[in-house]
Formats: C-alpha cells, structure tokens, sequence
C-alpha cells in the first residue's frame, strides 16, 4: 500500500492518504518507510476486521476514530490531505548510514549471551550453540565459498536491502546446531530469502532431493516429519534462523501472523525418499528439470496440512479420501506428501503410473462449492481479480449459484506430490503448499 | 572503575548492551583467540549475527492541498480481501463527504490486478484527469 501511495505522490505530485488496519500502518510508517520507500506516508487507522462487517459496523467506523491520531476518522483524512508536511515528510537525499554491526559482540558469560541473542530476537526462543569464531570457522569449511562473499542483498521483506554475506549464514548455522556438511544446503536456502510473509498462517516447507540427502544423513525413511533426525531438525530450523535475523521478520515490526504458524519451528524439513518410488515417479528435482544427480532444496509455501488419520483402507482407494480432504484445500495448489506404501498402491493397485497421472486424476475429480471456493480470502484475493476480467474458468465460477459444484483445481500441474516416510503405515497428508523454483545445492558447496 | 566490572556489580550483562550500535562498536576489532574462544574465566567470544540493513533514500512527500472545497478526491479501493471486500467503507467516506463537505467531489474507483500488485494505468487516468487528492483504502 506504501510502494502504490508513494507511486502516486512521487510520480504524479498527488497528495494521498492511506487508510489501513494497525499492522499495515504499523509497517508502512516504520520499518517499511525506512528500509523500502522512503517516504513517510500519511496513513489513517481503520479497525479490525472490515471483512464481513454489516455496513452499520462500516458506518461507526467511519463516523469513530483514526486509531493512528486518535482524531474523529474523516476529519483526520482531511488534515492528511491538507495539513502542511513537516520537516521530516520534506527530507529526501540519501540518509546518513546506519550504525554497522560490529563482527564480534563483546565477551561475555554462556548464560548472558544466550539471553542476550534471545533479546535481540536472533533465536526461535530454544537455547543456541554460541557462535564462537572456531566454530564458525568449521563451518565456513563446508563451503568453497569466501566468508566475506555477499549470498544476496535484497532480503529483507518487501526486498529491502538486507546484504549478507556467507560467514552470517555460517554463525546462523552454527546457531543452529549444524554441521559443516550441512552448510551448503542452509546456504542454498539462505540464497532464496526473502520468505513470504502473511498476516495469514503461512508457513514453508523445505524438500531436498539429490544425493546430498544421503551424504548428510537426512532421513527421508521412518519418522521423517518427526523431530527424530538431527539434519532434518537443524537444516529447518537454520531456515527459521535465517527468517529472524537476515530478513528481519520480528512480529509486530515487519511481520504481523495473526496466529502464525507452528511449522515455522522447522519448516516441515524432508528429504524425498527417492530410492522408494515406484517405477515411473520422478522425484521432484528431476520433475522440475534437473538432473538425478543434481542436489536440489525446494521451497514449498502453503497454509494446509491435513493429516489422513489412519491408513489406506481395503474399501476405499486411497486417491478417493486423498479427493475428499482435498476439497477442503483453496484449490489453487496441492503437495501430497505420501508414505511410500502409498505411493505403491496407487502405482500398483490404481494405475497411476506417474505423479502426473495421480494430479490429472484428482484435478478431474476433487469437487467444492462455488461458495466454499470464493470464501477463501486467498483465493477471493488473487483469483477473484482474474475472475472480474473475465478469465476463464474463473469467471464462470463466480457467476455460478454458491452451491454449484465446481473442479478448483482446473490445472493439473498445480497438483504435486512428494514420497517419504518408512512404510510402516500407509498414511498421507494433504497440503496445499506451492513449490518455488529449486536452488542448487552444488552451487554452495 | 572498568565499565564490564561496575556492569558486573549493578548485575547487568556487559554483552547486553552489545544491542546499543554504539556500545557494541567499542568492542575490540578481534578478540584475543585461545583456540577455544574463552576468554578469561569463562567469558566466550561469539561473532554477531544481526546483519546491518540499509536504508531508504528519502523521499518527501507531494505538498499538501490548501483546502478540499471545490477539488476532486478519489476514494481508491485497492480490492484487499477481494470481490469488494472493501465497497461498504469507500461508500461510506463517500457518503460522509456528501453530507459534511457537500463541495468536495470524490470518485470511487477500483485497482485492478490483485492487493498486492500495482495497477499504474488507475495512477495516470488519476493525473491526466486533475484528481487533487487520493484515499487508498483500505487494507489489513
């Protein structure tokens, strides 16, 4: 809201004033403004929630007050239209530089430093490992790569410029509880900050595909979304690391999770059990176009996870329960993360010969109500707009009576599936995380 | 007195203070390294992990209207939620303008794309058609 309401006061000399919940102005006049625009726009505080509301509700709060100024609401919206601009809203020019941080912290005993790194929000609230200069040093071996080479500058949310360099990553990683072997793959996670962020309880899910899941000892086998691995565990929470410190997500400055989410402790961290897929299944690296021997991490990003309960039954196929749970999904993307028994009853008793074949299958036959469909905010969101110019088939869903069954997940390819797990049951879980484009690996070792 | 030790004394963490940029930059360039990074009776070294971020270069703002009698505003609804999630509040500031600042013109109009996308085509038609003003609303 700040990059448009700038756009149009620089560009065009237009005064603006935004009107936003208190999470939008609370970024938009702090950290945003000083890390992304620039500008100071003048914003208006409007309750929460507007969705929804009966207009008598929309009514008071316009005729209420600006939760910014404490001002009656419209009068406010009068004086940020035509009040002279203050000293500050007339500063351009470049800034003077913000006080650098310094490499090494001052000495200091284990137990202030562990409350200090808590303090400053560098943790996910779990003791860390100190970050010693020999262990970071250790690290650093576990790449070819300088520790003063910058992995990227544009981190921060929204790309605010965050630059990082590799050692950074590797006091994260010690952090972390990582091994050296580890490092290149936190790296290639590091290289593709910054994570989406949402009021929202979004969440990512890392998979890595390759032969470094072998090499580092991650566990695609028994137990594999259990905390029952230590690559697993601490290459996750590496990642949340990363999401504190390099892009700066605190809550309530740059980032405001109504309820956040309980994945973000590890980012549901796996590593696809290649060896156990049926004839014909690729592995998802090599679905997306690289080769079996590249080593790959994918960043899957979604809301759902639902777990199948039990095991596949005699009775009822397993893509049939997969169909029905996934009606609950928006209908923009789905990931199946599958036990590899599953994957083999669908190959062998099925017939779905290829992952492809599975998402075809289900595309062709999870069903929803319009209504149920159109009442997902996200989808209302992002689809609804493509829906009001007229793509198709979006626009004939939302002329459709709200109990109208309709096939939301109308692309096929948007319907993807992960193997893992140790074959002790044949249990699933429907989520309807979206895959990113995969980082090399091999890049950063 | 040495600073670390009255630090000590009033119970506070001399690394605390590490949070101030201008404490922590006193810190000496490179600490002493024993090859197992304690330093003196159990003190440790470690290297710190806040990256420092850059700033925004400044911008000022559009310079203010001297009164809104007799000028154009336009309420821009920027369809968060989707499917004018967003109607009912523009509608009401229109209505508020109506009635207590009966010269005030205001024109709702609506982004296209999604919240999150910008819609610079809404921002020009604004311009080339003398809106004095803009509310953009609302978003959560």
């Amino acid at each position: 809201m700040s990059l448009e309401a700038g756009e149009i006061e620089q560009k065009y000399g237009i005064p603006v004033v935004a009107a936003a919940g208190s999470n939008v102005v609370s970024f938009g006049i702090g950290a945003n403004a000083t890390y992304n625009t620039g500008m100071p726009i003048r914003y208006v505080g409007v309750p929460f929630p507007f969705s929804g509301q009966p207009r008598s509700v929309l009514k008071g709060y316009i005729e209420g007050k600006d939760t910014v100024s404490g001002k009656p609401m419209m009068p406010a919206i009068v004086d940020g239209l035509t009040q002279p601009l203050t000293d500050q809203e007339k500063m351009s020019g470049i800034p003077p530089e913000a006080a650098p941080e310094p490499r090494l912290l001052l000495a200091d005993t284990e137990d202030n430093l562990q409350r200090l790194f808590k303090d400053r929000g560098w943790t996910d609230y779990n003791p860390v490992i100190l970050p010693t200069q020999e262990r970071v040093a250790a690290m650093l071996k576990g790449t070819s790569h300088k520790p003063d080479e910058i992995v990227k500058s544009a981190a921060g949310t929204f790309g605010a410029r965050r630059p990082f360099t590799v050692e950074k990553i590797a006091v994260l990683a010690v952090m972390a509880g990582a091994k050296p072997e580890y490092f290149p793959v936190i790296l290639a996670l590091a290289s593709m900050v910054p994570y989406q962020d949402s009021t929202t309880s979004i969440a990512q899910m890392i998979v890595v595909n390759g032969p470094i899941r072998k090499e580092i000892g991650m566990n695609s086998g028994l137990g594999a979304l259990g905390p029952d691995n230590e690559a697993n565990s601490v290459i996750g929470r590496a990642m949340t690391l990363i999401h504190k410190v390099i892009q700066g997500y605190q809550e309530g400055v740059t980032g405001f999770a109504s309820l956040s989410n309980p994945l973000r402790y590890d980012n549901l961290c796996i590593a696809e059990n290649e060896e156990a897929l049926p004839e014909g299944w690729l592995p998802l690296h090599i679905q997306m176009g690289h080769k079996p021997t590249d080593s790959i991490v994918t960043i899957f990003t979604g809301w759902n996870f639902i777990n199948s309960t039990g095991w596949v039954e005699q009775h009822y196929a397993p893509q049939m329960l997969i169909r029905d749970y996934m009606a609950s999904l928006s209908g923009m993307s789905a990931t199946l993360i599958m036990d590899p028994s599953v994957a083999d009853l669908l190959n062998d008793v099925q017939g779905f010969k290829t992952k492809a074949m599975l998402g075809e299958w289900l595309s062709q036959n999870v069903e929803k109500t319009a209504a149920s469909y159109w009442g997902n905010s996200i989808v209302s969101s992002m689809i609804g707009p493509l829906a009001t110019q007229g793509l198709e088939p979006y626009a004939t869903w939302k002329k459709a009576q709200g109990e109208t069954l309709i096939k939301p997940f109308s692309n096929p390819k948007s319907i993807h599936a992960v193997v893992v797990g140790g074959k002790t049951a044949s249990v699933w879980f429907a989520t309807d995380f979206t895959p990113e484009k995969g980082a090399s690996i091999d890049a950063w070792r | 007195m040495d600073r670390r030790k009255m630090l000590a004394l009033l119970g506070a963490s001399p690394a605390l203070l590490a949070g101030s940029p201008s404490y922590a930059r006193t810190a000496p360039a490179s600490a002493p390294d024993t090859g197992a990074s304690v330093v003196m009776d159990r003190m440790i070294t470690a290297l710190n992990p806040a990256i420092t971020p850059q700033l925004a270069t400044r911008i000022p703002l559009a310079p203010r209207l001297d009164r809104l009698d007799g000028k154009t505003i336009y309420l821009v609804d920027t369809d968060w939620g989707g499917m004018g999630q967003n109607d009912g509040i523009l509608d009401e500031m229109q209505a508020w303008f109506a009635e207590h600042m009966p010269a005030v013109k205001t024109i709702i109009k609506v982004k296209k794309g999604n919240f999150v996308t910008d819609d610079p085509a809404l921002w020009k038609e604004i311009a080339e058609a003398k809106g004095d003003g803009v509310v953009l609303g609302v978003a959560g």
